[in-house]
């Protein structure tokens, strides 16, 4: 027995020993291996900076007619990437009043222009987030060697917020022409002479998008099996079809799906995930369902250096999609005002701006909305909407009054509830939550005030779902064991008693 | 008692709509009352900018600004209700569009200045391209000049500038005028090639000078020569092939360095090749003499751009027969002497080859090189055994055969 035990503690002995000894064999052999990564050769050459996404303005050239010698598409491209990093590195040095990159894209004189800038506003504090959404530039001259550029960048239409000691002063967006001097030294195309021809404030005006014919009477909808992935790899056009024929048979007309931003390639739209958001307003087409293209799932940045990254995705998506026959309307962004308290405000609110402005410039036939999470920000932006959509989780009971309240105050738009429900769940985690006979109470209720009020809606959601994506409302139980059970079908594919009451009918 | 309570209340409902009337009167007053006094909205860079308005208080309201390179916030100096903006150096000193706001509370008044460059070009920016350009007329270099004045701005549209440029004993000076933010001029080449010296001046103000190369054109035929130390086959001598000075269609001499092919065609079809680049105009390459009678076809290529034409040569044979001794055994075989054609021993290097045949069967091939006019084979018993075989020797184009000599 003794032995035993001294065997036993032999192999613990030499076992904590040999792990001891390739633990910190391995320490050593990785900091070794870290002291000898040197710097990648590649950054020898200046090939990696254009490589990622992180400006992209809409960038439409006039057709060429340029005095000097006739440039190539690869000239003018260089040209192109090197004056819009000009750009970027001018909005990064002015927001931090920092000098980093300028010099890579400014000449030594016409950097110095910056350089006083920047220690202006360093010393007055101020600091000033910008970015340009359109340029028009036309190529006036190229030189005959190669080296110099002319271009005059016709409505630039550039948006700066201006902060100082940290509080916002002043938004604004101007549309100014510039002309510009470029050099190729060095292999950059850095900017020589800068000079600002006019400036005006800049406040387009969309035209309105008449929604008379617009009769949403319909459902959020997402696949059973993959809520919040509706187009990753187990898309299937199929179960899409089977489930839009039962919302059609259910006598309601129209569905709100989501485009997750990321996921979908961010400025760069995936050309695959686009041709199953295709197939799927095929479906919808083929049962006479309209759809609400929700964009921007997801996202929740807005800071202003990714504004044109976000208009190259919607513009990306509207363009594509704008003439087919199953949208409805675009909905800009699933309750942005979500995002007030991380983001601000002010900041949200001036994206969403601009996005409707985006959308509506690429598709004048579509109405666009704004999902609001509540009635209180419902009138956010409402003379820029077409419609005003809310969602509504609260008490039945107020809505009657919040309805009237947000009617006053949005007395000519029409309004749509565009997200209601109530979670069936009753269980481990909530013991006295609703019962199914509590659902279809509900929504029979909702169905009433609807009636009552005229309104346009979409129910959450068609069916209870088995799996939750964390990202969507955390990783608590409690929450996530909710959410599985808004369906008006249960997970085994029967009907839930709300299934009566999921349409007016 | 009832009536004065009516009064009181009417004189209390007066008091604040009077109040009422009054706030708003306020409000009005901070909308409306700021006014842009400065008339000018053309300045010169450089200038002291102050935008001066008018208002009814002592506020002091920023101004946002915004110019070519950037934007700013400015305080305003407040003195008996008159606001003052005095723009700062960043925003003064450089030329274009100045847009500005006013940041009061309600209404953003706002506005926009030019600011023109000074009239005195201080500097002439000037860059000239190509730096090499071909003589002829077609081809031509581009001088392009960006006046400017004390501050770095760029002169306005319409300045003109003086386009100089000298060459060989001629000087041109032409005027050009600024556009889009410069002034250019394409300077073509002549027929000569040589150096072009160019310059600009605007308002007495003169660039640096520029030195443009105007090189030939691609050369024209020519001719080519051969010139040797005798007409032999010795395999020693070298010819040496020169060109005709190479000329572009203008006359001049191409430049240094133009690379010529020489290329030579044996009577046996073979293609020998030996190069040369020019030095004024004239390339030379050397060939070394075969070792046998043949005749040379040479032709003289500039690759894609010129040709020659072709001269022949002949080579005439100079061993006209050799001894051949078998001793120890016959498997010493001397081959010599080799004479040359004063009949002196051929200089070092011939090349002789022995083919040993077995019953016309090639067993061994040696070559050796001639030493002193003599080759010597030593054909040891453990390569070559004992037996009979048959012998070919050939050099300098001509063969003895030796049949069925026994070695032992």
């Amino acid at each position: 027995m003794v032995s035993y035990n001294k065997n036993i503690l032999r192999v613990i002995v030499i076992a904590s020993y040999i792990i001891i000894i390739t633990l910190i064999i391995y320490g050593i052999s990785a900091l070794l291996a870290y002291l000898n990564t040197g710097a990648d050769r590649s950054t020898i050459l200046h090939t990696e900076i254009q490589k990622i996404d992180q400006y992209l303005p809409k960038v439409t050239w006039a057709p060429l007619s340029n005095e000097g010698r006739p440039i190539d598409s690869e000239n003018l491209n260089k040209i192109e990437n090197n004056y819009l990093d000009a750009w970027y590195v001018k909005h990064i040095a002015y927001k931090t009043n920092t000098t980093a990159g300028i010099k890579d894209y400014y000449t030594d004189s016409a950097r110095l222009n910056l350089f006083n800038f920047i220690e202006l506003n360093a010393a007055q504090n101020i600091s000033i987030e910008s970015t340009t959404l359109e340029h028009h530039p036309s190529l006036e001259f190229f030189s005959e060697d190669g080296q110099l550029a002319v271009i005059t960048d016709k409505d630039v239409i550039e948006y700066k917020r201006i902060f100082q000691n940290e509080l916002l002063v002043l938004e604004t967006t101007e549309i100014s022409t510039y002309k510009i001097i470029l050099l190729l030294e060095d292999g950059f195309w850095r900017i020589r002479h800068l000079v600002k021809e006019s400036t005006e404030n800049y406040d387009p005006i969309a035209t309105a998008i008449s929604t008379k014919n617009l009769n949403i009477q319909g459902i959020n909808y997402y696949p059973q099996a993959t809520p919040w992935d509706m187009f990753g790899e187990a898309f299937s056009a199929d179960i899409i079809t089977k489930d839009f024929k039962t919302i059609k048979d259910a006598g309601l007309n129209s569905v709100r799906i989501f485009i997750p931003y990321e996921d979908f390639g961010k400025a760069d739209v995936d050309a695959e995930k686009l041709e199953k958001l295709k197939h799927t307003l095929d479906a919808a087409q083929a049962n006479h369902l309209g759809v609400v293209v929700t964009l921007f799932d997801f996202y929740g940045d807005y800071s202003i250096i990714d504004w044109t990254l976000n208009m190259r995705h919607a513009e990306t998506i509207v363009t594509a999609l704008k003439d087919h026959k199953a949208i409805v309307a675009w909905d800009i962004k699933n309750e942005p005002n979500l995002d007030f308290k991380s983001r601000g405000k002010d900041m949200v609110v001036a994206w969403l701006k601009n996005m409707v402005q985006l959308v509506k410039s690429k598709d004048q036939n579509h109405p666009v909305t704004i999902g609001w999470s509540n009635t209180e920000s419902a009138s956010i932006l409402k003379d820029k909407v077409d419609f005003v959509s809310f969602h509504y989780y609260e008490d039945l009971e107020l809505l009657q009054d919040a309805i009237k309240t947000m009617k006053a105050e949005i007395p000519n738009k029409t309004i749509v509830l565009g997200e209601f429900g109530m979670s069936s769940y009753n269980g481990f985690w909530k013991p006295f939550g609703n019962s199914d006979e509590d659902q279809a109470n509900y929504h029979k209720k909702a169905q009433e005030i609807i009636a009552t009020n005229n309104l346009q809606y979409m129910s959450w959601t068609l069916y209870d779902f088995e799996n939750i994506p964390k990202n969507v409302v955390g990783k608590l139980p409690w929450r996530k064991d909710a959410q599985k059970q808004f369906g008006f079908i249960d997970k085994n594919g029967a009907k839930k008693l709300a299934f009566k009451y999921i349409s007016g009918q | 008692m009832r009536l004065n309570l009516i009064y009181i209340q009417v004189i209390i409902l007066l008091c604040l709509s009077s109040f009422a009337i009054k706030t708003d009167a306020v409000d009005n007053v901070s909308v409306t009352d700021i006014q842009l006094l400065t008339q000018k909205n053309t300045f010169q860079a450089g200038d002291t900018i102050t935008l001066q308005f008018s208002t009814t208080e002592s506020i002091t309201p920023l101004m946002y600004c915004t110019n070519s390179y950037g934007s700013t916030l400015i305080k305003p100096s407040n003195k008996d209700n008159k606001l003052y903006y005095r723009l700062p150096q960043n925003l003064s000193h450089k030329i274009g569009s100045l847009y500005w706001k006013l940041l009061n509370d309600t209404t953003h008044i706002n506005g926009e200045i030019k600011i023109i460059p000074k009239t005195q070009a201080v500097k002439m920016e000037t860059y000239i391209g190509p730096p090499s350009i071909e003589a002829g007329g077609t081809d031509y270099t581009m001088l392009v000049v960006i006046p400017t004045d004390e501050l770095d701005n760029p002169l306005p549209e319409h300045t003109s500038v003086t386009a100089k440029h000298q060459f060989l004993n001629e000087i041109s000076i032409d005027s050009i005028q600024t556009k889009n933010l410069i002034a250019y001029k394409t300077i073509n080449s002549k027929d000569e090639s040589g150096r072009m010296l160019v310059s600009s001046e605007s308002v007495n103000i003169n660039s640096k000078e520029f030195t443009i190369n105007v090189l030939p054109a691609i050369p024209k035929s020519f001719t080519i020569s051969a010139e040797q130390p005798h007409n032999y086959a010795d395999g020693n001598q070298q010819t040496v092939f020169s060109t005709s000075i190479l000329k572009d269609k203008y006359g001049n001499i191409v430049s240094d360095g133009t690379f010529v092919t020489f290329s030579i065609t044996t009577s046996e079809g073979t293609v020998l090749k030996t190069y040369g680049t020019t030095i004024k105009g004239i390339a030379q390459a050397r060939m070394i003499h075969p070792d046998h009678q043949a005749q040379w076809h040479i032709k003289a290529y500039v690759a894609g751009m010129a040709e020659s034409n072709t001269i022949d040569l002949n080579f005439q044979q100079v061993i006209k027969d050799f001894n051949v001794e078998f001793s120890k055994h016959n498997r010493t075989i001397t081959v010599g002497p080799l004479q040359s054609f004063m009949n002196q021993m051929i200089p070092d290097g011939l090349q002789v080859k022995l083919f040993i045949y077995k019953n016309n069967e090639l067993l061994e091939q040696l070559n050796k090189t001639s030493v002193d006019g003599y080759v010597r084979f030593n054909l040891k018993p453990n390569i070559v055994q004992n037996d009979s075989y048959d012998f070919i020797i050939k050099t300098a184009g001509i063969e003895q055969s030796f049949n069925t000599k026994t070695l032992w």
